[in-house]
């Protein structure tokens, strides 16, 4: 093999004191060959992020790295001076981010962040620059150039922020690309499209691309080698096909084993009598106050679905489409505008808040953030024994049933005093899962419950939520972004976009035989379907 | 679009003017005595034909709804009325003292936020340090120092011991400078008025500077314009206070009605003939008139200014739509 | 309990403030005890200067010890701004927590008020409401509520309103919850930090307030507080300082250590988000 463009040998990179390890990244050694695409893959807190931000001499204040090299092209950036460094960042190596929106200063316009790079290393000038700049963005694959290059970053939408991203950092042709997480904050489409978009241009440019991500299927999509990271060190590393077929760590199989297969498991559900009927349910949104005219947008556009006990019913969208605002009407956190909400034939859509209430604890709801779902200022025990409390359940019988149903939720019933804050985000979605069953509900609404979580602990709670439904024969509204993850755990799915449902069936014919065109697009997008893990 | 936009505002400042003449006029009509009984308290004698013909004089006897009706009609020609001490339009008495608060204020302003971003900039630089320090615990002693009181150490040092500034006035009396000379006249006298002004508002800058600055070195896009390999001082400058400065402007629109109401107590020590000192004598005297045409015309400039201060941030971010 | 207050205690500057703040309370306390005779009593020729005999601070332009207005002058200033600002705090609490929970009507009408006090100057107004009201003790209190309330009413709104729509309050109406709990179970400790942070800063200006007017001869004609000790030497000021000087630096000290105390709480009650 030719000599590696990047070869990071023995890098340790220490936290700062009081951080929850003393070392961030232990003893890491990994190459970037010319003309490749590696992969880091990892979880929260493995170190990957840290490798990438040492390249580039990005590491936040507090964070250095404390031995080992980083060679770049021979040269150890480590030792660089900081103004060689400088100078190299953005013309030798370039770097993009997880959510562009962010990585893009907002009060400046496009043309002017993009020239901004060129001209910072090269002497020409700013009408040069804006030519050069509208060429490379016409190469991302954008339209209408002259109008972008104008606008301001909120104007655009993610995907195209991204590419201006992308676009920026290879303005100056650096030999090597790092993308962190480059789709984690898209829309699924969007998050195919940029990944074909990056593979497009290494292989036109035969440049070497450091990507990181937490995803499988990114990995097997993308990458020639990879190296997969737990807790600042290096489990194993490889060619990707090596490593996905035959993973010599358990944590990798584990890892591998968690990525959500795009094929459904489950039979679609025996057709009873429904608990739970949505007929026509629409919602729309004003905007504006007293001297503007407000805007209208239907967030929830006549849909109707069905619900009975013991089955999952996926709905499935990308940011927009309506489906968490639909999930909130189904349980009167908002009022829906229109349209019915049967439960057991009596509809809850326009019940008074008086007689509302007691029908609340049949319907009961796991909510995305693990970090916001649960109050900071009350112990566990408080938060799930809220509910029976409500309905005049003895104090002591409700802190036994607690016990139990932690236990259930697979928590040890003791850390009943402890507050929220002491837990990670799993063990919080099952604190949130706990609160909810506690009131023996009917129906369990889950928006989002596994986005924000790890992919492993991902699998843990999927599987959690699967067993609890069984058991206690609940019907499930189950909303999601993720079509993998439908797959996983629903019966049917209901496909929607723009407030609307564009499509919907049992799981197994949707993923086998989509009839909608937008669909398709969904599940084209999984990542790791070209490549079978 | 910004001309609607514009055109609504005026609309709704009116509207607001209206609603601060409705409720100054009856907040200072319900207070129990009024301008009869002040003077005839100064006056010594105070027989009731004294105090009726007087109440007459000033309209003060008619029921209160005609009382008003009278004003708002006069109010809406522009006739804020007459002052019931000085016998002068109340127009013409705030159109001459308005300029002087206004310098004030300007000077102060720009004091203020000339070196309270310079300092809060230079204590974000490097958190926690001792520069960083001694800017936080200095604007905290600017917090907490009385206004009044730093003026009177004001002259206590600089004019009564060391005799560099004049002590108070706006000109120097029966000097009769003119041009240049009276120019540089007023300026040796706004000095101490206008530093002990700014540097309440000094400290409020820093604090918000520094804050801004912290945060914003913390967002992603300086991380990019790092990785874009521009210099430290170029992130700084560019990416940085940009966006730092936005909190600024907002906060300037707030201390509008502080700025234009004037500083009574900055006018009051340093005998300042501005809105402040006209707003004091008004209320010992009662004189109704004064006080409510100094409401509405605060009002409506404190208004105006907060326009400007949109309209600024709309160009200052993009984010922002004017509507 | 513990954990904050080591929180609190490990800034030096809220160290230094909570002692000063501790001093003053005492001496306030202590006042009549020590000097019965009360601060209007004369007790040797005017304006002697500090370390005269018997007047470690001096005496005023009456003759009277400036040892003794200082002290008293305390309890003015205590008084007033701890009564004022609880005042303002319940009268915002209240009504910025409707505004914020329930928005609609309620939260227009508090906007436009408070817009109303934004574009009212507000000393100009409190002025005229003491000035009218005739000067007293209760009148300042009264008064400096009235125009302080509508900054906590803003906050507390303001908290309430992103407090609303977060998971863990929509948990609690899922559950079935009613809304007075949910405001005072679920969302008013986790706003209290702010408020708390606000507070503890208005009693600071709000004795900065009551100095003021006192200063401008619209304090209780009847009390000797640090603002009126000021105004009572003007024209002193020029042959003796320490008459103007001693009761200014009373109030700075004042003001320094509550904000002092402020800032610690704030730091202590919101240590940086760990997630």
């Amino acid at each position: 093999m030719a000599e590696p463009l990047v070869s990071i040998r023995d890098l340790t990179v220490s936290l700062p004191q009081g951080a929850d390890r003393p070392l961030a990244v232990e003893t890491v050694s990994l190459d970037v060959g010319r003309n490749e695409i590696v992969c880091i893959v990892g979880e929260s807190g493995s170190g990957k992020s840290v490798t990438a931000h040492a390249i580039m001499g990005l590491l936040p204040r507090g964070v250095t790295a404390t031995g080992g090299q980083i060679l770049f092209g021979g040269a150890d950036l480590l030792r660089e001076a900081p103004e060689a460094l400088r100078k190299r960042r953005g013309r030798d190596m370039a770097m993009i981010f997880q959510d562009p929106m962010a990585a893009l200063n907002p009060v400046v316009c496009i043309g002017k962040q993009v020239t901004e790079q060129i001209r910072t290393h090269r002497a020409i000038s700013e009408h040069q620059a804006l030519n050069q700049a509208g060429e490379l963005l016409g190469q991302m694959g954008l339209k209408d150039v002259a109008g972008l290059l104008k606008a301001y970053p909120h104007q655009l939408s993610g995907g195209q922020r991204q590419r201006v991203m992308i676009a920026m950092a290879l303005s100056l042709s650096p030999q090597l690309l790092i993308a962190d997480e480059p789709t984690t904050a898209l829309d699924v489409t969007t998050q195919a499209q940029i990944l074909k978009l990056i593979e497009r241009i290494q292989a036109e440019r035969e440049m070497s691309v450091l990507l990181i991500t937490h995803d499988f299927g990114v990995v097997a999509d993308m990458a020639d080698r990879v190296a997969v990271m737990r807790h600042g060190h290096i489990l194993e590393s490889g060619t990707t096909s090596a490593v996905l077929g035959n993973p010599s760590h358990s944590y990798t199989r584990a890892l591998i084993a968690a990525v959500p297969h795009g094929e459904s498991a489950l039979p679609p559900s025996p057709g009873v009598r429904p608990l739970v009927e949505v007929r026509g349910l629409t919602k729309r949104f004003r905007r504006g106050g007293l001297f503007s005219r407000g805007a209208v947008t239907t967030a929830v556009d006549d849909v109707s679905l069905t619900l009975s006990r013991g089955e999952t019913l996926g709905i499935v969208g990308e940011s927009g489409s309506g489906k968490s605002t639909l999930a909130r009407c189904v349980i009167r956190l908002l009022d829906p505008d229109a349209g019915e909400v049967l439960l057991d034939g009596a509809d809850i859509a326009h019940m008074k808040a008086g007689r509302l209430r007691p029908l609340r604890r049949r319907i009961q709801m796991v909510f995305q953030d693990p970090f916001s779902s649960l109050n900071p200022r009350q112990t566990v025990g408080d938060i799930i024994t809220a509910g029976p409390r409500i309905y005049g359940e003895a104090p002591k019988q409700a802190h036994s049933r607690a016990a139990e149903m932690l236990e259930l939720v697979g928590l040890n019933p003791q850390v009943m005093d402890r507050l929220p804050h002491e837990f990670s985000g799993g063990q919080r979605q099952r604190i949130g899962l706990a609160r909810a069953l506690m009131l023996k509900p009917d129906v369990l609404i889950a928006d989002e419950p596994v986005s924000a979580l790890d992919v492993t602990v991902q699998a843990q709670v999927l599987k959690l939520l699967d067993d609890v439904r069984m058991q206690m024969n609940l019907a499930m509204l189950f909303i999601t972004h993720d079509m993998r993850v439908a797959a996983q755990v629903c019966h049917r799915v209901m496909v929607m976009r723009h407030g609307k449902v564009v499509e919907s069936g049992p799981t197994r014919d949707i993923f086998a035989a989509p009839s909608d065109d937008y669909t398709k697009a969904l599940l084209a997008a999984i990542p790791g379907r070209r490549q079978a893990i | 679009m910004k001309l609607r936009y514009i055109a609504a505002r005026l609309i709704k400042t009116v509207l607001v003017a209206i609603a601060v003449v409705v409720l100054s006029f009856f907040l200072i009509r319900l207070a129990p005595g009024d301008v009869a009984t002040v003077m005839a308290g100064q006056s010594g004698f105070a027989d009731e034909a004294f105090i009726k013909n007087l109440r007459a004089e000033y309209g003060l006897d008619q029921p209160l709804p005609v009382q008003f009706w009278k004003y708002a009609s006069a109010v809406a020609q522009g006739d804020l009325g007459t002052s019931y001490v000085r016998r002068q339009k109340v127009t013409a008495i705030i159109l001459e003292r308005l300029p002087n608060t206004l310098l004030l204020d300007a000077f102060a302003l720009v004091v203020a936020a000339a070196g309270g971003i310079w300092l809060g900039m230079v204590a974000a630089r490097k958190p926690g340090s001792a520069g960083d320090s001694a800017v936080t615990v200095l604007s905290m002693l600017f917090y907490a120092v009385p206004q009044f009181w730093l003026g009177m150490m004001m002259v206590l040092v600089f004019a009564v011991w060391l005799a560099w500034l004049p002590p108070f006035g706006i000109e120097t009396m029966g000097a009769e400078y003119t041009g240049l000379a009276r120019l540089g006249d007023i300026a040796q006298h706004i000095i101490l008025p206008g530093m002990t002004l700014a540097l309440y508002f000094l400290a409020s800058y820093a604090r918000l500077t520094r804050t801004a600055m912290i945060e914003m070195a913390d967002q992603d896009f300086v991380k990019t314009a790092r990785a874009k390999g521009i210099s430290e001082r170029q992130v700084a400058r560019r990416h940085i206070l940009r966006n730092a400065l936005l909190p600024l402007v907002t906060y300037a629109g707030l201390q509008a009605s502080i700025l234009v109401g004037g500083s009574v107590l900055v006018e009051n020590v340093f005998s300042w003939p501005g809105i402040g000192t006209l707003a004091y004598e008004a209320v010992k005297a009662r004189d109704n008139p004064v006080l409510l045409g100094i409401f509405i015309v605060t009002a409506l400039l404190v208004s105006l200014f907060n326009l400007i201060t949109d309209i600024a941030y709309s160009v200052a971010d993009p984010r922002v739509e004017l509507g | 309990m513990m954990k904050f207050a080591r929180r609190f205690f490990a800034r030096p500057t809220a160290v230094f403030g909570f002692a000063v703040f501790v001093a003053i309370v005492a001496i306030a306390l202590s006042a009549p005890l020590i000097f019965a005779r009360g601060p209007f009593s004369i007790v040797g020729m005017p304006l002697l200067p500090p370390g005269a005999p018997g007047l470690f601070a001096g005496s005023d332009v009456l003759g009277r010890d400036m040892v003794v207005g200082l002290a008293y002058g305390a309890r003015i200033s205590l008084l007033v701004g701890i009564t004022s600002t609880l005042c303002a705090v319940g009268i915002g609490i209240l009504l910025g927590a409707t505004a914020g929970y329930y928005g609609g009507l309620v939260d227009d009408l508090l906007m436009r008020f408070t817009e109303f006090f934004q574009i009212i100057p507000s000393f100009v107004l409190l002025m005229v409401l003491v000035a009218f009201m005739q000067p007293s003790l209760a009148s300042t209190v009264i008064g400096i509520a009235l125009v302080t309330w509508p900054q906590v009413a803003r906050v507390v709104r303001g908290e309430f309103l992103s407090l609303r729509s977060r998971e863990f309050v929509e948990a609690a109406r899922v559950l079935g919850m009613r809304d007075a709990r949910i405001i005072f179970t679920q969302i008013l400790p986790n706003a209290l930090p702010p408020i708390v942070a606000v507070s503890s800063m208005m009693v600071g200006s709000a004795i900065l307030t009551e100095s003021a007017l006192a200063f401008l001869g619209l304090g209780d004609p009847n009390l000797l507080s640090w603002g009126s000790m000021i105004e009572g030497s003007r024209s002193a000021m020029w042959v003796a300082w320490w008459t103007t000087v001693l009761p200014g630096l009373s109030i700075m000290v004042t003001v320094l250590a509550l904000n002092f105390v402020g800032d610690g709480l704030n730091e202590a009650l919101n240590p940086r988000r760990r997630r």
